[in-house]
């Protein structure tokens, strides 16, 4: 496979990388062969451990493989998606994967900013502040699952004591299908928003102070600066940010499955998480495959409508 | 107008003190449970101040839990991802970088895919891949999968800082006869080496706490990283609670201090990778 790609460089620059090797040799820019070959492990390497198992899943998603026999299966045609299209359990866990990314892009992303631009502002002890906010997004998922399921635990929870102090009764925060979602929900806007912060900060912070000296000397206050020289400044980071928030929402795994395992009522069973039960606990791993495939369909849609979104955008920003 | 500055600036301190609090609580939390003996936790109720008296029983408590050899089997995970990626990624990095070729764009397509693609849904035919290679139920297949999902982030870390060094210093050593690997071991690396340290820790964490793969293919407890031993508490409360919440704060502080350190450099990588995507 890697003389593939190295019989792929047209002749020129091959022979011109060929003299690069050469102590002392002449050339004007870097040859191609030299590229390939750097490059190359790092392809090869995400071909056979993603690309490969990626078409071997589609291909998997055809067949009625059970976990018993991974290696078999005998094809089926469509099948697993017809019974995964006309199954309820699908719509709901689709619903379940719009609902939790709406609300964590949309938590993530008010808290992150929120952060970043009062971190942004000088005064003492600053260097303290950000390293604890940070703490939230460096401590491990599985860390963070289980001091969340003690936190929410009904009878002994903090949550609920801090509440009973206030004579509201217990909530069963991951076991009633009101609250399961918000619960898991929160717990991720905590863990993630400081990686916004920390975007948004570094953006915040080549704002330049000739802008900020500009606007004070057009008599602007502190609101309407922000609004007419940082937001504008901002905006094409909040949408890198929005759309890795996006991206990273439909694939979240770790802290759903760990608080609620899909539950309440599989009000958290996202599309990973359906993936994973239908493959592991009903050990259908062609209908799994079928969903994983499917779900993989939503989540480009969703990058593509951003990446759209994003070029005509800033094609705009840089008219005006 | 001074008292108008005045309320502003308490209400910008009541908001960061707030997100002190929101931020740092549950970490407070894990400490304060860690330090409550189980009587309290379920019975009497967990005091809101920690018993900073009792932190010379916490190594006793520990013993509740096979943490050591967790934490080894951790260790050797992130060890292995950490080398592997950061091979895969310098050189990676180099060429996308320095080099002009074709499929240049499609190269850098690929390498961002990989933030796209769930785990969850390639979670099934690596098994089923695994299962054939004989890789299922070892340390070792779980730093090959980790690092497919681990390298592309480091490369673009280190990718990052390489677009920044002027071209003409390696240029001017071409000139004067250093060979091409020459230039990237020799003047690149060593101005890059913060980054690689970044991209290090980064890679090293991804191993330390990966919990799904593991999860998946380890079927042996004895080859259970801290992630996936302590996840079977999670919600179960069997086991001293102290003794586990001691066992998870001693397995989140090293990924706290290191991400704490290098965490500018880690979110420039993150979102490089989005930018040029």
């Amino acid at each position: 496979m890697s003389n593939g790609t190295v019989d792929g460089a047209p002749p020129e620059a091959a022979s011109a990388s060929k003299g690069a090797r050469r102590p002392g040799a002449r050339r004007r820019r870097p040859g191609e062969l030299l590229g390939y070959v750097f490059i190359a492990p790092a392809v090869l390497y995400l071909a056979v451990f993603l690309l490969v198992p990626l078409v071997q899943g589609i291909a998997m998603s055809f067949t009625d493989t059970r976990l018993i026999n991974p290696a078999g299966g005998e094809p089926v045609g469509f099948d697993n998606y017809a019974q995964a299209l006309g199954a309820d359990r699908f719509w709901n866990s689709l619903l379940a994967t719009l609902l939790y990314t709406a609300a964590t892009v949309a938590g993530t992303l008010a808290l992150g900013t929120a952060a970043a631009v009062l971190v942004n502002r000088a005064f003492r002890g600053r260097a303290l502040v950000r390293g604890l906010l940070t703490f939230p997004y460096a401590m491990p998922t599985v860390a963070v699952a289980l001091v969340f399921a003690w936190m929410y635990n009904q009878s002994n929870g903090v949550f609920n004591r801090g509440l009973g102090v206030l004579g509201v009764g217990e909530t069963g925060w991951l076991t009633d299908p009101n609250w399961g979602m918000a619960s898991v929900v929160a717990a991720t806007v905590w863990k993630v928003f400081p990686f916004v912060m920390l975007v948004v900060l570094a953006a915040l912070q080549s704002v330049s102070a000739e802008l900020y000296e500009a606007a004070r000397i057009d008599g602007a206050d502190a609101l309407s600066t922000f609004r007419s020289v940082v937001v504008p400044h901002l905006a094409p980071t909040l949408r890198i940010v929005a759309l890795l928030m996006t991206i990273w929402s439909i694939r979240r795994f770790e802290i759903i499955f760990l608080l609620t395992g899909g539950g309440p009522v599989e009000k958290t069973n996202t599309l990973v998480i359906n993936v994973y039960r239908t493959a592991f606990s009903d050990q259908d791993l062609g209908l799994a495959a079928a969903i994983g495939a499917l779900g993989l369909i939503v989540s480009l849609a969703v990058t593509c409508v951003f990446l759209l979104v994003e070029r005509r955008e800033s094609q705009r920003e840089e008219a005006s | 107008m001074k008292l108008k500055r005045t309320v502003a600036r308490l209400l910008v301190s009541t908001a960061l003190l707030a997100f002190v609090l929101f931020a740092g609580f549950p970490v407070y939390w894990m400490l304060n449970t860690a330090l409550t003996s189980d009587t309290e936790l379920y019975k009497s109720g967990q005091d809101w101040w920690p018993h900073a008296e009792r932190l010379p029983g916490v190594p006793d408590a520990l013993a509740d839990v096979p943490i050591g050899d967790w934490l080894l089997n951790s260790g050797f995970i992130a060890f292995g991802t950490t080398m592997l990626s950061l091979l895969l990624a310098v050189l990676g990095a180099y060429a996308l970088s320095r080099y002009r070729f074709h499929g240049k764009g499609a190269a850098a397509f690929l390498l961002f895919s990989t933030q796209m693609l769930p785990e969850a849904l390639l979670v099934v035919p690596l098994f089923a891949l695994f299962g054939m290679l004989g890789l299922l139920n070892g340390l070792g297949g779980l730093v090959l999968a980790n690092t497919a999902f681990a390298m592309p982030v480091a490369l673009f870390i280190v990718k990052s800082a390489i677009d920044k060094i002027p071209y003409e210093i390696e240029e001017s050593a071409r000139v004067d006869g250093c060979p091409r690997y020459g230039q990237l071991t020799q003047i690149v690396l060593p101005l890059v080496t913060p980054s690689i340290a970044a991209a290090a820790v980064v890679t090293f964490f991804d191993g330390w706490n990966e919990f799904l793969f593991a999860n998946t293919f380890l079927t042996d407890s004895e080859k259970w990283p801290a992630s996936v031993g302590l996840a079977t508490f999670v919600g179960q409360y069997t086991t001293p609670l102290s003794s586990v919440m001691a066992a998870a704060f001693l397995f989140s502080l090293p990924a706290i201090v290191f991400f704490v350190l290098m965490q500018r450099r880690i979110v420039s990588g993150l979102t490089a990778g989005a930018v040029k995507g």
